[in-house]
């Protein structure tokens, strides 16, 4: 049985965060950076203004060439830094990586503490770090979908639960690509384990037992389960092993309330297999070609990786 | 023309250790020795548990510098002391660890955060990227000449802990903690009893940016394709720094674990390094796998790996 429920008000806070977002102008200032720019795409340094009001930061990269490209978002994962997007990517999209308030690069004036920002005002849901994250995310998808170089009718989304609240509260997504959900029945998921970033939810609440039932109530209005019906665009969950945290029966409920296609894949535990599937997965939603990085190397079996650029020796 | 990559475990790294490279880190660990630690515990009462108890430690480092970390410590009600010491040592953009799941285990675990990372990063801050190409062109003030010592006090940190067996420390990483794990290994080879390092990262580096254009290793790249005339002094700066370099150093027993698909830390570098380890030591190569490693095979082995040479008290799981 799932524990989370959905809010009362959950279509009034989320509708609240888009009208706040409506009320200040994205400002994008937007500068080369010629230190990551390459001859196949130029890198930029992006800030945009979301709520709060709060300047945030991106690596916003675009293919040379005649666009319009498939626009793709990269959510921010959960740590300080994000890499500046891949070879692989940049090649075939007009990529964005959002940072959100609280990371490299978005710090200041708020400076996420690892462990912290997952619990940072969790008792209070106007006030919890995740509902200006979320926003900044959505700012992230909004920027991409301002731009004339990218074709809005390729739009992608990557990333852990952040990707599938971007896709519910932005219709505009093609196809959204999950993994490593966070937010997801986290109440349910802390029992089960120790290991952070989790485990910050037990702390807290070791610490706050009375206050489980805020706690709760927040965690709510971040749970990809409560938005899923608003999904149109075609997801892909990226599935564990059974009976773990992350498998398929785990991730069941999500899957029954998306709201557009779904699919599965189900993890290998072997990282170069499944970057390729998922790469390639992506590429055929968004009209692109597939980057596979796997290739037979030195004829005796071994398998290795195959650069885009491979050595060149002259 | 091209070149296609041949066998992984045949590749040969471009790396040359200087003439002077013991030379060079004996006055670095004498500078540092020379350095108080100053140790300090700040129990945090949020993050610990029945079983586990929860520090921020802080340490002093070279260049005046303050150094934060996670100390988890089992209570003596759990277990009795005395433990085993572990440090845990960060990949280049994690956070670092807060090892209470180790604790858990038995062991008394240092999770560092060195120069650069979050709440090491007051007076030192060259970001991400940047750290790995900080001071690129001058082996005297490059960033991992600090970083390197900042790990390495960490165990200092334990041996200062009158809980701890000094005579069972290991320590643990992965990526950039793997590079770490070996260095560690080798400049406090009087003290680190085994380690068990993943995908380990700064080994061959002008080779890895061949292979590569993964960051962080392309960090060096765009930094040369900018200033392809310092070429030489990065060459040369990085020699020192070449955990490769270090591999001769380590006397513990060692585990060692790659990924085949690995295209941020290309598999050849990590086979370069493995061949250069003089002491026992335990390849794990995981076809297919990137840079995880094949840690979902390999992370069971490393805790095995680390009881036996360590012998924690906890239970397993």
């Amino acid at each position: 049985m799932v524990e989370s429920v959905r809010p009362a008000d959950f279509a009034a806070y989320w509708a609240a965060v888009d009208d706040e977002l409506a009320r200040y102008p994205a400002a994008p200032e937007i500068e080369e950076l010629p230190r990551h720019s390459t001859g196949f795409s130029t890198v930029y340094a992006l800030k945009l203004t979301s709520i709060g009001p709060y300047r945030i930061f991106g690596y916003y990269c675009v293919p040379r060439g005649e666009g319009p490209f498939p626009g793709l978002l990269y959510t921010p994962r959960y740590g300080s830094v994000n890499h500046v997007p891949s070879y692989e990517d940049r090649e075939r999209y007009a990529v964005l990586q959002i940072m959100h308030r609280g990371q490299r690069l978005a710090d200041q004036p708020f400076a996420a503490a690892y462990p912290g920002l997952l619990t940072h005002n969790i008792d209070d849901p106007g006030r919890y770090i995740y509902r200006g994250i979320v926003a900044d995310c959505v700012r992230g998808l909004e920027f991409l979908l301002s731009r004339p170089e990218v074709d809005r009718q390729r739009i992608g989304v990557v990333g852990d639960d952040l990707a599938l609240l971007v896709a519910a509260r932005r219709p505009a997504v093609t196809a959204v690509q999950a993994s490593n959900l966070l937010l997801y029945r986290l109440l349910e998921a802390a029992e089960r384990t120790d290991e952070y970033p989790v485990e910050e939810i037990n702390d807290y609440l070791r610490a706050y037992p009375e206050r489980r039932e805020a706690v709760a109530r927040a965690l709510a209005y971040v749970d990809p389960l409560h938005h899923a019906p608003d999904i149109r665009a075609t997801t892909l969950l990226c599935v564990g092993d059974p009976g773990a945290l992350g498998g398929t029966e785990w991730l069941a409920p999500l899957r029954a309330a998306l709201g557009g296609p779904v699919e599965e894949y189900r993890l290998t535990h072997e990282g170069g297999v499944d970057r390729d599937w998922l790469d390639a997965w992506l590429a055929r939603r968004l009209g692109a070609e597939p980057r596979p990085l796997m290739w037979e190397i030195g004829g005796e079996g071994q398998r290795g990786r195959a650069f885009r650029h491979d050595l060149q020796h002259t | 023309m091209q070149r296609r990559r041949g066998p992984a475990d045949q590749y040969g790294t471009s790396t040359v250790r200087p003439p002077d490279f013991d030379q060079f880190w004996a006055e670095v660990m004498a500078q540092a020795s020379e350095i108080p630690l100053y140790p300090s515990l700040e129990h945090v009462p949020m993050r610990s548990t029945e079983q586990v108890d929860v520090y921020e430690i802080g340490y002093d480092s070279l260049d005046g510098l303050r150094i934060a970390g996670w100390y988890c410590v089992p209570k003596e009600s759990y277990i009795p002391p005395p433990y085993p010491g572990l440090l845990i040592v960060p990949g280049y953009i994690s956070e670092p660890t807060l090892p209470k799941s180790w604790a858990r285990l038995g062991y008394a675990a240092v999770g560092v955060a060195p120069r650069g990372k979050l709440r090491s990063n007051r007076h030192f801050n060259p970001g991400y990227p940047g750290l790995l190409v900080h001071n690129i062109v001058d082996r005297h003030t490059y960033a991992y000449r600090g970083f390197y010592i900042d790990a390495c006090r960490a165990v200092d940190f334990l041996l200062s802990r009158p809980e701890v067996d000094h005579s069972r420390i290991g320590v643990h990483g992965s990526s950039q903690g793997g590079a770490l794990t070996v260095v560690t290994a080798a400049l406090r080879a009087d003290v680190i009893a085994c380690g068990a390092a993943g995908a380990p990262f700064l080994c061959g580096f002008l080779d890895a940016i061949e292979l590569t254009h993964s960051y962080p290793y392309e960090e060096i790249s765009e930094y040369l394709r900018r200033h392809p005339e310092r070429e030489p002094l990065v060459r040369e700066t990085l020699m020192y720094f070449d955990v490769i370099n270090f591999a001769p150093m380590v006397r513990c027993p060692m585990l060692v674990y790659i990924g085949l698909a690995d295209d941020v830390c290309p598999p050849e570098t990590g086979y370069a390094l493995y061949h250069v380890l003089s002491c026992p030591k335990e390849l794990l190569a995981y076809p297919r796998c990137a840079h995880d490693a094949g840690s979902y095979w390999a992370m069971p082995k490393v805790k095995a790996f680390l009881a036996e040479h360590l012998e924690p008290a906890g239970l397993p799981g």
